[in-house]
């Protein structure tokens, strides 16, 4: 063992009496079953030094389950079975790095709160009580049946997720829409990227980020809005600091982030001002001459009616509405027009607003404007959230028809029709109605069954308490998770256990749309079966399975998805199997059928200045800005700011809070910042406990002073249940996601 | 049965659920790495390790870019995945500085990586009793010998930064060895490999200029850490942007019960008991041979048990007694082996002035005379070998350098409760021995005045560190202020009660009535007493406060 070899070496170099060292020997245990536990070994495999008991005998890649970033990890196998993993060395999203979460990725598999066998409500005593999968499964369907019976075929709904793979996400939308009938059916992507989908939509002509996290490493400009970067999305942070161009690195948020701190420029803005601000950016930058005119002759339409929109943007209303100085505005929009490559990049701060369409759409124009887009170290980009957003955005079946395809158009049924080999009249002819619009539909009895995979909405949902009580009013939840204990777990009256991340094949596709495999490297407990199987046996009891009898496994499924996406911007065609996503290192889409081997492993989309809509034309799109429809009053004078907490949180922690090493990370208690001034007003000392009250509820949380934060707003992390009790309805109207970012409260120190 | 008649039994459902547990993830994707070679992390790390050893003088030490690392603590995660620690058991921690809440300040926040920083005089090193740290000589690197390690955490103490970490299930302490079996064959330390940004690097520390600079005073790693001359930790935190003084740590406010410790408590109030009812016996034979004579047997017999009991439950402290005869291994530098061997002594001597003491009784199978004064010398004697273990015993505590445990506080709390308890137990001894009324008048006095002092002592010191937020007791007070209320209450609560029995007793024996409820009433004002002391002593532990590097949010 080469610690204890190690030992033996140094204790000989070491000058002592010999008479010293020959007791020494005696009488000082150096080695022993407690220093053998953590000698470490090499471990082969290219893995350098690995603790003895560790030592796998084989190992494979994998893509993390938790955020869009979609790192590659590296599993270490023994028997076939993970045992550890670390960060993959090789892939060339992060380079043989990961965050806390990719790191701890294994340890939520093994929590004992797993669902191990599907759970039925019992309605005299209220206890979820162990049933067989057959038991399920008829209740399932004879329930979900009765109701679309008795109030029509769109009285059934589901609530999705960005967290299961693409395969099983078409597998639930294609059961869902064309096996069993529903209409409506969303997921919780409503809730993180929405946005970004419409924006791209209307101003590209397709849903289309168009970057690849190279772009971090080339630009010289780099303009971070609403993004927490560092703490959101640490590995593409470190994919920025990998830039060597010396680069401004731009902040917008109107907290002092993680991320602000580590900038070259911070504006500390008033909560959502921004689309004011990126209007009067542009309205600057035009009127300075700083735009690119043979770009936007060529390559879009709508400039001429925006640069008259923008000119009441002036410098003094920014100022006024943003609480920026005119020199920071003008030192911003200089900055952004002298940049010979400027990215931008969006995140939550953006998406989830009240008016984020149009907000997301205003730095798509400054992109286009400048030029910037199509060039390396450029793009309007948005980094989305989850770890298969993206899957959903193009196979998920709710808002398009699959692969990025549009229920309302004829000819896109009967293509898809064909593809998966059933009549067209089995495709809906109308759009789902939007995740909000099905919870009203629940409200005014419109929906009484409701199928949630794989998604808390129970603590996720805005104003979360009408949430909870319009859940009541179902006749049927049943929900399908890896765990019982989910918020939303709580209210099922059937609870469908599931195989998690790791358990189970498939793949995932990340934010800059690379398409990356997800490997079976753990044994899920009990009777847990992957979702893509429960949607099998869901087809098969409801009586449809022959229509899905080709998607045998995931891989087969994803051969009929490739042929969804022929034709489309998102094509990957050229993708032969898993084996070749496995030896690519992941694949960008649009990669075609066209007989070359292998692609670049990072592309970006739009180096022709073609972009999607029929006339290959971007458009300028814009819109006069709205105040938030609830703001801060004398009653409730502070804007409640929320967001990540830390890098080692996710979401509503189901499975980050199952980590020892994890938790140990973030705080224990749930904590409120608050700005100096403003504690100083309410005396609020640092670890005072404090209410906070919203007109919809109200919680406690832990002080914690800091200037981070501008006086009369406040932020919580979003990852604890009680949070969004507070938070305000309000929906953007083109991309119905809601808007977490702003709410109006009152604070309250508790003795 | 045929397999194909079994399969055609078989649901679906049994079929998914017996797919659902097939590992085929070998056979379906060959593997990518050969076996053996160099690290494929190499190339990322090549640049974050010193290419040469380290030479004379030198040592291997972290340096920590505050300006790269922006808080995402895969450190943390890393390094107890690459190590394979304990569920619970993290080497590394990240934790928070941010501006000083004040309205003028700028808006600050760094977070900051910490592990163990392989001093260059370790505390730890210096405090473990059985030698079970090791400072290698080439490298600097502060290593723990696990199978060494007798578990009496006295190291935990030591460590001003909080770095070993005692597992109960263990029962030994472990902490970050730099990776030192990974730097050995040219790889860098799991946090230095797994930064996403190259905040963490190993340097080359000149050991010299190290102490020169922890010298300086008020010199500290960073706000908030535990002033560097103790210790002299190796890390280096660098920033361009410069760390503001008046950045604080993130847990400033957190006021955080430390463990009892219960079988140490009782140790030290045992050990003192008896080395304080030895004193008072040698003091009643420097005083009254009369009175000796008739109390040396019980008193002797009472303070030997104590000892002895103290000295058993000292060993429930330890995760690993068996190694503890190791103990004189530390002689030279730890204050915890010196306060065995004093209390090794001193438990002897203790057993054979008790049995020199009871000689008499057996004085016909002895045939040996001891004259009074060679017992009251022994007794003496075995009294001041006490008080040297008992001065050992603040020793360990005073050398942790905490603020709540400095000789002034210390010192007066364990000498006098040896006195206080020694007076006690005399009294109580002394009234159901019916001994002389003048040495129960006297002992009664004594531990009436012994029990006033020290609880107006403690009151005074408790309540000007309450009301004085500069004391550097502040925060200990606030703890058993804010945290055990009801504890300090029961604490003055237990005194007073004890005073009042004493008194009582007192004004029986001084009207002559009977010793016999004399010593009921003494025996009550002893129990009343013990407990204000085992309380003084649960908050001697618990609200001590534990340096430590910045913490997160809490």
């Amino acid at each position: 063992m080469s610690a204890r070899k190690q030992v033996e070496e140094k204790r000989t170099d070491a000058p002592k009496h010999p008479v010293q060292a020959a007791a020494e020997a005696a009488i000082r245990r150096w080695s022993g079953p407690l220093t053998d536990d953590l000698v470490l070994h090499p471990g082969e495999f290219g893995l350098g030094n690995v603790p003895v008991r560790l030592k796998p005998d084989d190992t494979t890649t994998t893509v993390c389950g938790f955020c869009s970033t979609g790192c590659g990890l590296n599993v270490h196998l023994k028997d076939g079975r993970a045992i550890n993993l670390s960060a993959d060395t090789h892939y060339p999203v992060n380079l043989g790095m990961a965050c806390p979460k990719g790191w701890e990725s294994l340890t939520p598999l093994a929590a004992p709160d797993r669902a191990t066998t599907p759970l039925l409500r019992n309605e005299a005593t209220g206890a979820m009580e162990p049933i067989d999968w057959e038991y399920a499964l008829f209740l399932f369907c004879e329930r979900f049946k009765e109701i679309q019976r008795l109030h029509g075929a769109e009285s059934v709904a589901w609530l999705g997720t960005g967290q299961i793979t693409s395969e099983e996400l078409a597998f639930l939308g294609a059961l869902g829409k064309f096996g069993m009938g529903l209409v409506h059916g969303d997921g919780n992507t409503r809730q993180c990227m929405s946005t970004a989908v419409v924006a791209y939509k209307e101003a590209f002509g397709f849903d289309a980020p168009p970057y690849s996290y190279q772009d971090f490493e080339q630009s010289d400009v780099v303009v971070l809005i609403g993004s927490n970067l560092c703490v959101a999305h640490p590995i593409l942070w470190q994919r920025l600091m990998r830039n060597r161009n010396r680069p401004e690195i731009v902040v917008i948020d109107p907290r002092k982030t993680e991320t602000a701190m580590a900038a070259t420029q911070h504006y500390a803005i008033q909560p959502k001002s921004d689309l004011t601000l990126l209007y009067g950016l542009a309205n600057i930058i035009i009127a300075s001459g700083c735009v690119k005119r043979d770009f936007i002759q060529a390559h879009t339409t709508g400039f001429s009616e925006f640069s008259n929109f923008v000119l009441p943007f002036t410098t003094e209303r920014v100022c006024e509405c943003t609480g920026l100085t005119s020199i920071e505005v003008w030192r911003l929009a200089q900055c952004i027009a002298d940049g010979k490559a400027v990215s931008f990049w969006w995140t939550m701060g953006v998406n989830q607003g009240h008016e984020a369409t149009r907000t997301a759409q205003a730095i798509i124009n400054l992109a286009l404007m400048t030029g910037n887009i199509g060039r390396p170290g450029t793009g309007a980009n948005s980094i989305t959230g989850q770890c298969n957003a993206m899957g959903s955005r193009l196979f998920s079946n709710t808002t398009n028809l699959l692969g990025g395809h549009d229920f309302l158009k004829p000819e896109h049924r009967e293509k898809i029709a064909g593809i998966l080999r059933m009549k067209d009249e089995r495709i809906p002819r109308q759009n789902s109605w939007a995740y909000d619009q099905i919870v009203r539909g629940i409200a005014n009895g419109k929906i009484k069954g409701l199928w949630i995979v794989a998604t808390n909405s129970s603590h996720s949902w805005i104003h979360q308490k009408a949430f909870n009580e319009i859940l009541s009013k179902l006749d049927f939840l049943v929900v399908q998770d890896m765990y019982h204990t989910t918020e939303t777990a709580g209210r099922a009256d059937l609870l469908l256990p599931a195989a998690g991340w790791g358990e189970k094949e498939g793949t995932f596709i990340n934010s800059e749309r690379r398409i990356g495999l997800v490997k079976r490297v753990s044994r899920s407990p009990g009777q847990a079966l992957s979702d893509f199987n429960i949607f099998k046996l869901v087809a098969q009891y409801w009586g449809c399975g022959e229509l899905f009898s080709r998607w045998s496994s995931p891989e087969s499924v994803f051969q009929i998805l490739k042929e969804c996406t022929r034709g489309q911007p998102c094509d990957i065609t050229g993708i032969a199997d898993y084996q070749s996503i496995d030896a690519l290192g992941g694949v960008q889409w649009p990669w075609p059928e066209n007989g070359e081997a292998a692609p670049e492993q990072e592309r970006r989309l739009f180096a022709d200045g073609r972009f999607f809509h029929p006339d290959g034309k971007a458009r300028f799109i814009f819109e006069e800005p709205r105040p938030p429809e609830e703001s801060v009053d004398a009653e409730y004078p502070f804007m409640l700011l929320t967001g990540r907490g830390s890098s080692s949180q996710w979401h509503t922690q189901t499975r980050t809070g199952k980590s020892d090493v994890l938790r140990k990370l973030y705080p224990r208690v749930v904590h409120v910042e608050i700005n100096p001034a403003d504690a100083g007003r309410l005396q609020i000392a640092q670890g005072d406990m404090v209410s906070i009250a919203s007109r919809r509820g109200e919680m406690t949380a832990m002080a914690f002073v800091t200037g981070t934060l501008q006086e009369g707003q406040v932020f919580l992390p979003m990852h604890y249940a009680a949070v969004n009790q507070l938070t305000f309805p309000s929906f953007d109207p083109y991309s119905r996601q809601p808007s977490y970012k702003s709410c109006a409260v009152k604070l309250r120190k508790l003795e | 049965m045929t397999a194909e008649a079994d399969r055609a039994q078989k649901t679906l459902i049994d079929e998914l659920l017996e797919e659902q547990q097939q590992m085929t993830v070998v056979e379906r994707f060959a593997r990518r790495h050969g076996r053996g070679g160099v690290p494929a992390q190499a190339r990322y790390y090549r640049d974050l390790v010193p290419v040469s050893r380290p030479a004379d003088g030198q040592q291997y030490g972290f340096a920590v870019d505050l300006d790269a690392c922006t808080g995402c603590k895969a450190c943390v995660s890393a390094c107890h995945s690459m190590n394979g620690l304990e569920d619970e058991e993290t080497w590394r921690g990240v934790g928070l500085l941010s501006d000083g809440a004040g309205v003028e300040t700028a808006p600050y926040l760094q977070s900051i990586t910490t592990a163990c920083h392989h001093c260059v005089e370790p505390a730890c090193l210096e405090g473990c009793p059985v030698m079970a740290y090791d400072k290698d000589p080439e490298t600097g690197i502060v290593r723990h010998l696990d199978d060494q390690c007798i578990g009496c955490q006295y190291c935990v103490l030591k460590c001003p930064y909080d770095v070993p970490k005692y597992s109960a299930k263990k029962g030994i302490v472990r902490k970050c060895d730099m990776c030192s079996s990974r730097l050995a064959v040219g790889e860098a330390p799991a946090c230095v490999q797994a930064c996403p940004t190259e905040a963490i690097r190993i340097e080359l520390i000149d050991k010299l200029e190290v102490s020169r600079a922890a010298s300086a005073v008020g010199a500290r790693l960073i706000p908030g850490a535990f002033a560097s001359k103790y210790t002299k930790p190796a890390t280096v935190y660098r920033s361009l942007r410069g760390v503001p003084a008046s950045a604080r740590p993130g847990d400033i406010s957190h006021l955080q019960v430390e463990p009892a410790h219960w079988p140490l408590a009782a140790m030290l109030l045992l050990t003192q008991m008896g080395a304080g009812i030895f004193a008072m016996l040698a003091f009643i034979g420097l005083c009254r041979s009369r009175d000796f004579v008739a109390i040396k047997e019980v008193m002797s017999l009472a303070g030997f048990a104590a000892i002895s009991t103290g000295l058993a439950a000292s060993v429930l402290h330890l995760g690993r007694p068996l190694g503890a005869w190791r103990f004189f291994l530390g002689l030279k530098t730890s204050w915890m082996s010196r306060e065995i061997l004093a209390f090794g002594v001193f438990a002897g001597a203790a057993g054979l002035s008790t049995a020199a003491n009871c000689a008499q009784r057996f004085g016909s199978l002895l045939p040996l005379h001891i004259s009074e004064g060679l017992l009251v010398l022994s007794t003496a004697m075995t009294a001041l070998i006490g008080m040297a273990g008992i001065a050992c015993s603040g020793m360990i505590y005073i050398d942790t350098r905490r603020s709540f445990w400095t000789a002034r506080l210390t010192f007066p709390r364990f000498f006098g409760t040896t006195a206080l308890l020694g007076a006690m137990a005399g009294a109580v001894l002394a009234a159901w021995h019916g001994a002389s009324a003048r040495l129960d008048l006297l002992l009664i006095t004594v531990a009436i005045v012994f029990r006033l002092a020290l609880s107006i002592w403690e009151i005074a010191s408790f309540k000007g560190a309450l009301a004085n937020a500069g004391d550097p007791n502040h925060r200990s007070s606030l703890i058993a202020w804010k945290l055990m209320r009801i504890w300090v209450f029961a604490q003055h609560e237990c005194s007073a009660v004890s005073v009042l029995l004493a008194i009582a007793a007192l004004s029986l024996v001084m009207r002559g009535e009977s010793s016999e409820a004399a010593g009921v009433l003494m025996t009550g004002s002893f129990l009343a007493c013990a407990a204000a002391q085992v309380i003084e002593r649960l908050f001697y532990f618990t609200t001590v406060v534990a340096p430590r590097m910045p913490g997160g949010i809490a």
